[in-house]
């Protein structure tokens, strides 16, 4: 061998292609199949899309880079079951670009944080964690009931996503600006909308407590308080695999 | 500096530049009222501040000749100094958020300065900032001296480490305005992306450029892992910042992926972010100033050629080892811990080839600081493989993810083995390029020395002990089969142990100042003569060597 | 290939190169190295025939084991929670009475019912149960429906002013904001609530102020909190004589609530606790009461 490598090490061209090579490999075959493999990602019926008001909370969620203290995957623990709920699934985060798994739980999983508290609860809790928490470690968001949420280019934001595989439809790009509106005044003229394009089950609230203005905190909570509940496939315990069940 | 350049280099500069400012108006136009425009902004002034520099200069006479009987190593000065600024920057940062965990309200009552934004200023502070100015900075001196050939132009290594660190301050400016793509170690928006790899081209051009007019027709195992590091982040790089952006106008955009592809090709590239970075690129550090420095032949070269093959195959199968557990199908999880395991032997195999070469050295490492650093770095390389390994089998996995034990290991590597062997290589590498005999304190050394030690160690019990006891508590049951612990009290009893962690990595940033004030000290020359060494000069006379396979 | 010199330290040759001084030895690999490879990859090896391993174009091969992460975290599970039933059977069967009487059931709530609600009810009513602004003391007696277990069972299950269908519904109405009362009127009813036992940062307020608050008191607030404004656990309205306050007892506070009104909202359980998980927190709940119901 240390002769075939005297070769070449003698060349700098060979040496480079050697190196791309060698290096392509690995994750060539470990991350083709999982476009190709069928199981890879459960069939859920009921999986619907972020409406663009969760779309931009969790677009903030990244931003404040509460994803560096949260996972959002409940791994195939006895504990992890128990304590946070049904195991997460891959078809859960089958519209997150990118996912938001985490790789740390400084502070605890929220893959099925959605129900669990109040809107009242997470503004108080966003605001001012120890306020409800007295030994909580989690930063103030304050300004987040302060900024206005930008909804102007949300149909850009759905537009981008469609592109990157998103199902959106004309009419909810079209529409998204009116959604997001709609989706924090349950009693103003956009919320039918809302529920017609994403369906009965859309949670349609003041979610920060003030109908009149849509805030980041708006956005922020609405993506909190869907988290979990996109699809019902983990809870109805279709977590298992689909060979396995028979 | 400017006066080395050719006019043809100038003029090439400012018409890069030019196109630079251009763009960079675009951006600030398009993205008004979107920290796009901002980034823009930054990219004009900072053009326009480089336009003028270039122009009070354009006018100089041409550089003699002569020039080509050195190497040129201006580049590597100016790297070696941003390197330094940039550790004593992400290594502030990272005590400030450690000291946030320990006391969340230690901070303003502000967007950018919350927790979740200045962590990746810095993460990325110290990966990017200190460790890739200290690789290219050190890859233009070792390339040079093992190639015995003088880089192939003045223009491109310039445009290669002021590129970039633009990418860096686009980074960590971003942060703090909450631009990030939120992908772990590769946070930075699209049109950062977009100059990371124009950037990158031209650094992998230097390299090969360089290469051919190497004078030794073998290519020395320090640009292997050089060259490795450059051509796999650059693969890396490209395929897992696939994105779409919203416009033009929006620093935010979409990934390509999504789900459970997403998370494979994020932690292939986190993984091997930290394998062809973080490894790769510092090995071949190590592959040349440990022996410059003991003086001994490197002790194997066969031995050299089954780690650096082993390392360059297997890392790649190894990043759904983050992802044990998850909703990844198993069968990769498989793979990933499987080449994992097998990994470590060429791991180890390139830590005790760097450790057996210090055989008949020992007296030196017990005397030279500097020497020690390399020593100790090769040590901790071979502790932060083997608990990565042993960390990336299932059940292990199964308590330590998730938990500040990932966050020990992390530091076991970046603190130990990357920062030791950067200021080691450093400390060789000063007295080098300003032609100094020596550092101007030994005595700081040792202090810099002593005090990273400590800082590493404290730091890495630290979080040992907090990890293992959060993944113990989050599992304990009761005897009647019910969890014993509430997250919240997991939370609580890692109080003490992030107060101990602020207080190891003060130590280590301490360490890093007073190894800039050395440097500074060194540079500035005070109390030694200046020395020349006459054999450190590329050899113009010689033809390249044949190289058959070109 | 070509020879070098002899290493005097270690007696091995060199490869003959030198890149600027530093030259490298043509040691043999040491065999521990190959050891350990062959050792590692046997392993490997092992692992991926009995295990899911390797990815075939629309497949990937199953291990002989035929087992995986989610069938064993499935099987684990039920495994557990067949363990336990040895007492969750009783805790499901035997009524409150009967557990409280029994310390050896009582301690089986204690540890169990300790993590539950600090899992799933401290972020609201703390780690200690003591309550916070807006979230009720629960060791202060559970006063708004009332402290009986089957009561707090059925709080517990579909949440007050919650998303379930049978939730437990309440408002403190909006008497200033909706003009109910003028602003006169409210600071009388307010200093004779405040009078009434529970101030928390003294009274001030003068005597013919508070007499006249009792006649807005009557006339408004009686239908939920009572003639004697002990509260009315059919509506969730709270007793308003004690010291214990869900949004405060300072001028500020009460002034708020009865000028803005209040709508408590406490989270329905029954999709994400299982009914046995729900009596132990109702019976947890009890057992860190510090005053007699
Ligand atoms: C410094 C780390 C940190 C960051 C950053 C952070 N959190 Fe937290 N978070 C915590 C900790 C620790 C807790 C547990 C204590 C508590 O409830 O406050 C927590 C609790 C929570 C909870 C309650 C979870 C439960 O089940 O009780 C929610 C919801 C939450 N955080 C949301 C967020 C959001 C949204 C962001 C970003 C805007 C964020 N967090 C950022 C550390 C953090
Ligand atoms: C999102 C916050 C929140 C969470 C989580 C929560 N609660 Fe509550 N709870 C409340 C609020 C608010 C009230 C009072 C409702 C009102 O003001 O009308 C309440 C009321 C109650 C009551 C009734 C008090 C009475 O006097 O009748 C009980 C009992 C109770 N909670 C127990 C629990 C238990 C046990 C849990 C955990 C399984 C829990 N709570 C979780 C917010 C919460
Ligand atoms: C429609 C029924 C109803 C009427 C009428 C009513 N209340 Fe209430 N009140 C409630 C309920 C229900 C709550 C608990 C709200 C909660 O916990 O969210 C409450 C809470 C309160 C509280 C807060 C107690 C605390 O612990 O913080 C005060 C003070 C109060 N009421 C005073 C009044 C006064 C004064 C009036 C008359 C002007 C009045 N209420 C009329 C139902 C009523
Ligand atoms: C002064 C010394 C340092 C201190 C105090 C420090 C502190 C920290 C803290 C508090 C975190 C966040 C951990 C968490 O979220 O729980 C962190 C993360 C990190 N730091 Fe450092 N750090 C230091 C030096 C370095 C250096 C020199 C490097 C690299 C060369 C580095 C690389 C990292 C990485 C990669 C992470 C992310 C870890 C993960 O996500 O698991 N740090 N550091
Ligand atoms: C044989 C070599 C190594 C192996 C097998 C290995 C394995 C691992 C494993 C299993 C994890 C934990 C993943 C998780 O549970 O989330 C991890 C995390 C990490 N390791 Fe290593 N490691 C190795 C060497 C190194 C070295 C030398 C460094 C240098 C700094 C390093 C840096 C990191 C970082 C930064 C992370 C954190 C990633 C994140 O979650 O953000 N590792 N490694
Ligand atoms: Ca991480
Ligand atoms: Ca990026
Ligand atoms: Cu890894």
């Amino acid at each position: 061998m240390p002769e075939f490598h005297r070769k070449i090490e003698r060349s700098a061209i060979g040496f480079v292609l050697a190196i791309v090579v060698v290096a392509s490999i690995g994750g060539f075959v470990e991350i083709a199949p999982l476009f190709t493999i069928d199981d890879t990602v459960e069939n859920a019926p009921d999986m619907r899309v972020y409406t663009p008001l969760e779309q931009a909370g969790r677009d903030i969620y990244m931003r404040e880079g509460c994803y560096a203290c949260h996972s959002q995957m409940i791994r195939t623990l006895r504990d992890e079951v128990e304590r946070y709920g049904p195991y997460s699934l891959a078809v859960e985060s089958k519209y997150d670009h990118p996912m938001l798994w985490g790789s740390k739980r400084t502070g605890p999983d929220l893959a099925r944080i959605g129900g669990k508290y109040s809107d009242a609860w997470q503004v108080a809790h966003l605001i001012n964690p120890r306020a409800v928490v007295p030994e909580s470690i989690m930063p103030k968001f304050g300004w987040l009931r302060d900024n206005p949420l930008r909804i102007d280019d949300l149909g850009e934001h759905l537009t981008a996503l469609r592109d990157v595989g998103v199902p959106y439809t004309d009419d909810m790009i079209a529409n998204a600006t009116q959604d997001a509106l709609g989706q924090t005044a349950p009693d103003g003229d956009f919320a039918a909308g809302v529920t017609k394009r994403y369906g009965e089950a859309t949670q349609v609230r003041a979610f920060d407590g003030n109908p009149a203005t849509v805030t980041e905190m708006d956005a922020l909570v609405a993506y909190l308080q869907i988290l979990g509940h996109l699809t019902g496939a983990a809870q109805a315990g279709v977590a298992v695999q689909p060979e396995a069940a028979q | 500096m400017l006066a080395q350049l050719t006019s043809g280099e100038r003029q090439l500069s400012i018409v890069v530049l030019i196109l630079m400012a251009m763009v960079g108006l675009a951006m600030a136009a398009a993205g008004r009222g979107d920290p796009i425009g901002v980034h823009g902004f930054i990219v004009v002034v900072a053009s326009v501040a480089m336009i003028f520099v270039m122009l009070s200069g354009l006018y100089a006479p041409e550089p003699s000749a002569e020039r080509l009987d050195h190497y040129y190593d201006d580049p590597s000065k100016v790297g070696v100094i941003l390197t330094m600024i940039w550790a004593m920057v992400g290594m502030f940062f990272g005590v400030w958020v450690a000291s946030l965990l320990a006391w969340p309200d230690l901070t303003f009552d502000a967007a950018w300065a919350s927790f979740g934004r200045l962590r990746p200023v810095h993460t990325s502070g110290v990966i990017f900032g200190f460790g890739g100015n200290a690789l290219i900075a050190t890859s233009f001196h070792v390339l040079q001296r093992t190639s015995r050939a003088r880089l192939p132009d003045q223009f491109s290594p310039w445009f290669v480490l002021l590129g970039y660190n633009l990418f860096c301050v686009l980074a960590a400016t971003g942060y703090f305005m909450g631009v990030t793509q939120s992908k772990e170690y590769a946070e930075p928006e699209w049109y950062a992306d977009i100059w990371l790899v124009i950037v990158w081209v031209v650094y992998f051009a230097i390299y090969i450029r360089t290469l051919a007019r190497r004078k030794e027709p073998h290519i020395y195992v320090a640009n292997w892992y050089y060259m490795a590091f450059i051509l796999v982040v650059a693969i890396l790089h490209i395929v897992n910042n696939l994105a779409v952006p919203v416009s033009f106008g929006h620093a935010k955009s979409y990934s390509a992926f999504s789900g459970v592809q997403d998370a494979m090709t994020q932690w292939w590239y986190g993984h091997n972010a930290v394998a062809f970075f973080l490894t790769s690129g510092f090995l071949g550090m190590m592959y040349y100033y440990l022996p410059k420095r003991a003086g001994r032949p490197i002790y194997s070269y066969r031995l050299s050629i089954i780690s650096f093959w082993g390392i360059t195959f297997m890392y790649m199968w190894a990043g759904s080892h983050h992802l044990h557990y998850t909703a990844l199908p198993e069968w990769v999880q498989t793979l990933g811990m499987t080449f994992s395991l097998v990994l470590l032997v060429p791991s180890w195999a390139s830590a005790g080839n760097a450790l057996a070469t210090l055989n008949g050295a020992w007296h030196k490492v017990r005397d030279d600081a500097t020497l020690r650093f390399m020593m100790a770095a090769a040590v901790f390389y071979g502790l932060t493989t083997f608990e990565g390994s042993f960390m990336a089998i299932r059940p292990v996995n199964a308590l330590s993810h998730y938990t500040d034990w990932t966050v020990g290991h992390v530091h076991a590597g970046a603190l130990g083995w990357v920062a030791l062997i950067t200021f080691g290589s450093i400390y060789c590498l000063v007295p080098a390029l300003w032609k100094r005999e020596r550092m101007y304190s030994a005595k700081l050394i040792e202090v810099h020395f002593w005090l990273a030690i400590s800082g590493t160690v404290i730091y890495v019990f630290a979080m040992w002990n907090s990890g293992i006891l959060q993944g113990l508590m989050w599992r304990t049951y009761n005897e009647n089969g019910t969890l014993t612990y509430s997250f919240i009290e997991s939370m609580v009893a890692m109080h003490p142990y992030y107060i101990a962690r602020a207080f190891g990595g003060l130590l280590f940033l301490l360490g890093a100042i007073t190894g800039s004030y050395n440097i500074l000290m060194t540079i500035r020359g005070h109390s030694q003569a200046a020395l020349q060494p006459s054999d450190d000069a590329p050899q113009r006379n010689l033809a390249p060597v044949a190289q058959p396979a070109e | 290939m070509e020879i070098g010199e002899r290493d005097p330290v270690t007696g091995q040759v060199t490869t003959g190169h030198e890149w600027n001084g530093i030259k490298e030895l043509y040691t043999p690999v040491p065999r521990i190295v190959f050891f350990f490879l062959a050792t590692t990859i046997l392993f490997a090896v092992c692992y991926w025939v009995l295990m899911p391993a390797w990815p075939l174009g629309k497949t990937y091969t199953k291990g002989l084991l035929g087992i995986d992460q989610k069938t064993s975290v499935d099987r684990l599970v039920k495994d557990a929670t067949l363990e336990r039933s040895a007492w969750t059977q009783k805790i499901d069967q035997m009524d409150f009475a009967a557990i409280q009487a029994d310390p050896s059931m009582m301690k089986i709530v204690e540890e169990t019912g300790h993590t539950l609600f600090g899992d799933n009810c401290a972020a609201c009513h703390g780690t200690k149960a003591t309550g916070g602004p807006g979230f009720p003391n629960l060791t202060a007696g559970i006063r708004l429906w009332g402290g009986d277990p089957k009561t707090i069972l059925e709080t517990l299950r579909v949440g007050i002013n919650s998303t379930h269908p049978d939730t437990r519904t309440s408002q403190m109405l909006a008497f200033g904001r909706d003009g109910v009362i003028d602003s006169k009127q409210l600071a009388d009813v307010v200093a004779y609530v405040r009078s009434l036992g529970g101030t928390t940062d003294g009274l001030d307020a003068d005597p013919q102020s508070i007499a006249a608050g009792q006649d807005v008191f009557k006339q408004n607030c009686i239908a939920c909190h009572g003639d004697d404004a002990k509260g009315k656990r059919d509506v969730g309205a709270p007793d308003l004589t004690d010291n214990n306050w869900i949004y405060g007892g300072d001028l500020q506070s009460v002034t708020t609530t009865v000028y803005g009104g209040r709508q408590g909202y406490m989270p329905h359980w029954e999709q994400r606790l299982s009914a046995t998980q729900r009596k132990i927190l109702a019976l947890y709940v009890l057992s860190l009461r510090k005053v007699p119901q």
